[in-house]
């Protein structure tokens, strides 16, 4: 096998294997793009994005790190029945801690009113958009659980991914010594378009 | 040769011979799209990364917003029309010291207004008193994963700007090319008969991990 089959080879397969999450950045991109046209349509059918399902008391003091604050964040989880998903714990104000947790089909936000010593539970009415910019924000290494760093890994190779078919794109189109002229007309022109953006906007 | 046989045949070569031309287009089209739009696909590859290790950067920079630095400060003497409202304000400010473009505005609680343009490489702050009419320039201190991030989530349709429409337009039509990319890999795929079966155990084997996070995360 030579070099040239071998890269476009890997070109292709590669391709193939990473399909869905292609598919799924590039379709979930346009309700980042075009946020005011889905929050208008949302907004237009008149139902509430929150749903309160419980309210309950609770009484424990909020520590300062966000360790901490992260581990208080797991307890009221674990008392709201909420158990291995995805969360964030975060300071609302002095007297607040909301806590968020998500998956690709759930969300729940827990609101505890340290003044007040309550904790409600609210669930998010799904949205097609919300689950699709859900899964395109989805990563990092800052949650617990095999499955969750596995997708975040999986993010790293999707991007390496889309840097490896630029460059056996690049190498594929050098072999076809009939399209350079056309192809150095598209890669000036998209370089210098995107310096243009970079220095102007 | 019979004319049905003679028509059959010639048949076959026009069908042979559109089938060609069109695999040639979807071919360039495929091509030449890449080639002028790989800008925007490192760009978003490389902030990808940048933000799935955020926790190295923050190791690094250490948590919090990203601190400003003085660049000038000066004494603006500019008139607003009476009754003028923070972006007409805003905007007439940033004409002023040859910064207008995207931003955000809003007054605080002693009155000072506080600008923040949206400057891609250099995002700045600016802050006018309108008690001594003094307005101070600052800049956000460099960071290339700050720098890639702002790329990643700069959005254009409503600012107002037109350059920023021009750059959400781009946007768009990066997506346009990933979703053409995808049908045009699966219809070249196809006409390759002898990278089929390999082909189509890759995209099994990548749909099936796709479905089973799809199903538990």
């Amino acid at each position: 096998m030579t070099y040239s089959h071998f890269n476009r080879r890997l070109h292709l397969y590669l391709g193939l294997a990473l399909l869905p999450w292609f598919l799924m950045y590039s379709i979930s991109s346009l309700p980042f793009a075009h946020n005011q046209f889905f929050e208008q349509r949302d907004a237009a059918k008149g139902l509430p994005l929150w749903t309160l399902r419980a309210e309950r008391p609770f009484d424990e003091p909020v520590p300062d790190s966000a360790a901490g604050l992260r581990a208080l964040g797991a307890t009221l989880l674990k008392e709201a029945g909420i158990d291995g998903t995805s969360f964030g714990a975060y300071r609302q104000s002095p007297t607040q801690i909301n806590v968020y947790s998500y998956s690709f089909w759930k969300s729940t936000q827990l609101k505890y009113f340290v003044d007040q010593k309550k904790v409600t539970v609210e669930d998010r009415r799904f949205r097609w958009d919300h689950f699709l910019t859900g899964m395109h924000a989805r990563g990092g290494f800052e949650q617990d659980g095999l499955l969750q760093h596995s997708w975040s890994v999986v993010v790293d190779i999707v991007s390496a991914a889309m840097i490896l078919w630029v460059a056996s794109g690049l190498y594929m189109w050098w072999e076809l010594p009939g399209q350079r002229r056309w192809g150095w007309l598209a890669i000036l022109a998209g370089t210098a378009s995107f310096l243009f953006f970079t220095l102007r906007l | 040769m019979p004319d049905r046989e003679r028509h059959a045949g010639i048949d076959a070569a026009v069908r042979g011979e559109v089938s060609r031309m069109i695999s040639k287009v979807v071919r360039r089209t495929h091509m030449y799209l890449a080639l002028f739009v790989f800008p925007w696909i490192l760009m978003y590859a490389l902030s990808t990364l940048v933000m799935n290790h955020r926790a190295l950067f923050v190791a690094r920079y250490g948590e919090g917003p990203i601190p400003f630095e003085k660049e000038r400060q000066l004494v603006y003497d500019g008139v607003f029309p009476e009754n003028a409202d923070l972006k007409t304000i805003s905007k007439q400010i940033l004409t002023s010291v040859g910064l207008d473009g995207a931003h955000a505005v809003s007054r605080r609680k002693d009155g000072t207004i506080a600008i923040n343009r949206n400057d891609l490489v250099t995002p700045r702050r600016l802050t006018y008193s309108p008690a001594d009419r003094t307005l101070l320039i600052e800049k956000m201190q460099p960071r290339p994963n700050a720098l890639l991030e702002r790329f990643h989530r700069r959005r254009g349709y409503a600012t107002g700007y037109g350059l920023d429409t021009v750059w959400a337009i781009s946007v768009d039509l990066v997506i346009i090319a990933m979703v053409f990319w995808v049908l045009s890999g699966l219809w070249m795929w196809w006409e390759m008969k002898v990278t089929r079966g390999l082909g189509l155990a890759a995209f099994l084997c990548g749909a099936g991990v796709f479905v089973l996070f799809l199903l538990t995360l």
